[in-house]
């Protein structure tokens, strides 16, 4: 509910004289309004040049948002003060200030000139592509001109410019304004100097981040990022084509106008210095050679990650690992046993026990133990002790080995393998990689 | 004859210049912009510490968090950039990608510790 009671608010006006230069500053007021639910800043601002200060200068037409002059910035975003309600500005505080972007010609007032140069160079008039004697027909359902949306509804009020972070630091950039105004030229069907627009929107409509300020801030609801997407689409299709004539750097290749005065007065070329002057493309260049430049650092830096990663476990020298596989007394002189060695592992991220059975063998040599790896050396079936044949039998493909690992019978291409082993405190140790 | 008197103007205002209100007024597709650069910066520190440091579970968090969130504000540009969804669905794509976001966090994190 709107509260339609009498308020007083204090008011704060950015002020710049250009007599006196600096870089201006804000001047408080105090206002009392009747019923801030029927008081727009405009009539804010007009009330306090009549009131309180005769020298405020701010600028407006229309005052039924039309006309597009009164765009400022109001606690910190960017509208129009014919359009915005005293009542819905939260806090006690209401700060005006002009436009960002624009140079400031009086208090409020900005030069717009930056804005409809811009507005030139994004070639924003309309041009038909071949002359009609009857006026073209574009139904208000026809996908055009459902595209083309409310975006033709810009009353070029440079709110949307001012709210872009963009136009600040791209000078090149055409920025939201001219590039909706682009936009709806580019998506009609009449339209006849559709490449040519493109070119000129080719170099700056990347600019866009999709902050979407000015989407937000728009008095008629116009979205110039929908228009700039639009037209971000439609140059990346027309650089895709093949054979495409459409480049950012038309206007380079169009003979620039200074040839003319230069033929007149034809100069010695080897008394020119041979300094190439500064382009776009010297610009360009840089860019390229940059991102190249970070893509190798890229491969580099990730590809010696990788390749260490990769190199670095071979390379260490691994610690000797011995596990303990029993008692020693439990394998008696004269016999074959089985015994299952068990042992952790760790890989990244896993730990897990490895449990394998071995052969010992204490029948060479009473005093040595001999333990077999309990893999086949055929194909590394699992073999097993045979005490009636006394014979490691290996069931894939009936390989055998003879108690001390040399093969008897069968496929297998060479003897069983051996482990290191140990013997110590009573405990029979084998040396595992 | 009238001499032409040069106008001397102020140089162009900047977006946050003199202006106490303007972070509070910044909408949600700016923050968004912003803080997808923050964590792009935030991306490279952490992956150059879990390069140095792997194995550690709290920077792996960290990490996974951070180019989660990377993706989930790259995706909404990359939608919008081709025109799938309509820019007036901007605000709720931050939302809807986020809790998506968080949803695979949840499974990716608890997945695999």
């Amino acid at each position: 509910m709107a509260n339609h009671a009498p308020k007083t608010r204090i008011i704060k006006v950015f002020r710049y004289d250009p007599a006196v230069g600096g870089p201006g500053h804000f001047d408080r007021f105090e206002l009392k309004t009747d019923d801030e639910s029927l008081t727009t800043i405009l009539d804010v601002l007009i009330r306090l040049q009549k009131t309180q200060d005769l020298s405020l200068a701010f600028r407006y037409a229309c005052r039924v948002s039309m006309c597009g002059s009164c765009g400022m910035v109001i606690n910190g975003r960017e509208a129009l003060a014919c359009k915005t309600i005293l009542a819905d500005l939260k806090g006690e505080e209401v700060t005006i200030r002009p436009l960002n972007h624009f140079p400031v010609v009086k208090d409020l007032v900005v030069d717009m000139e930056p804005f409809f140069r811009k507005y030139e160079e994004g070639l924003t008039y309309f041009h038909a592509a071949r002359e009609r004697s009857e006026p073209a027909i574009i139904r208000p359902d026809s996908r055009e001109r459902r595209v083309i949306e409310s975006s033709t509804e810009c009353i070029a009020c440079g709110c949307c410019v001012s709210s872009c972070t963009m136009a600040n630091w791209h000078k090149d950039y055409l920025g939201p304004a001219a590039l909706n105004r682009v936009f709806t030229l580019l998506a009609d069907s009449r339209d006849g100097l559709h490449e040519e627009r493109l070119a000129r929107s080719l170099g700056s409509c990347y600019h866009c981040r999709t902050e979407l300020n000015c989407t937000e801030v728009c008095p008629k609801e116009i979205s110039a990022t929908r228009a700039i997407k639009y037209i971000q689409r439609l140059a990346a299709k027309e650089v895709l084509k093949p054979g495409s004539t459409v480049r950012s750097d038309l206007r380079e290749l169009m003979p620039p106008q200074s040839t003319a005065p230069a033929a007149l007065t034809p100069e010695p070329e080897d008394l020119l210095p041979a300094v190439p002057p500064p382009t776009l493309a010297s610009r360009r260049e840089f860019l390229s050679r940059t991102t190249l430049g970070i893509a190798a650092l890229t491969i580099v830096f990730l590809g010696g990650v990788l390749a260490a990663t990769a190199l670095a476990p071979t390379l260490r020298k691994r610690p000797e690992k011995w596990v303990d596989v029993g008692q020693a007394e439990d394998f008696p002189a004269g016999s074959v046993k089985t015994a299952q060695i068990r042992y952790p592992v760790k890989d990244g991220f896993y730990e897990s026990t490895v449990s394998k059975p071995v052969f010992v063998s204490h029948q060479e040599n009473p005093d040595q133990f001999t333990v077999f790896n309990s893999r086949c050396t055929h194909l590394g079936c699992m073999l097993h002790w045979d005490d009636g044949k006394n014979l490691f039998i290996c069931d894939c493909h009936g390989g055998q080995f003879k108690p001390d690992g040399v093969v008897k019978a069968g496929p297998p291409p060479r003897s069983m393998d051996r482990y290191l082993t140990m013997v110590q405190d009573g405990h029979l140790f084998v040396q595992e990689a | 004859m009238e001499e032409e008197k040069k106008v001397e103007f102020r140089y162009p205002l900047r977006r946050d210049e003199l202006d106490p209100n303007r972070w509070r007024s910044t909408q949600a597709g700016m923050w968004a912009w912003l803080w997808q650069r923050i964590s792009a910066l935030a991306i490279i520190v952490l992956l150059a510490i879990h390069v140095t440091l792997p194995h550690r579970p709290l920077i792996q968090f960290l990490l996974l968090l951070t180019v989660v969130f990377h993706v989930t504000l790259g995706l909404r540009v990359i939608l919008l950039d081709f025109g799938l969804v309509n820019v007036k669905y901007q605000k709720a794509l931050i939302g809807g990608l986020a809790a998506l976001g968080a949803v695979i966090f949840v499974l990716v994190w608890t997945g695999v510790y």
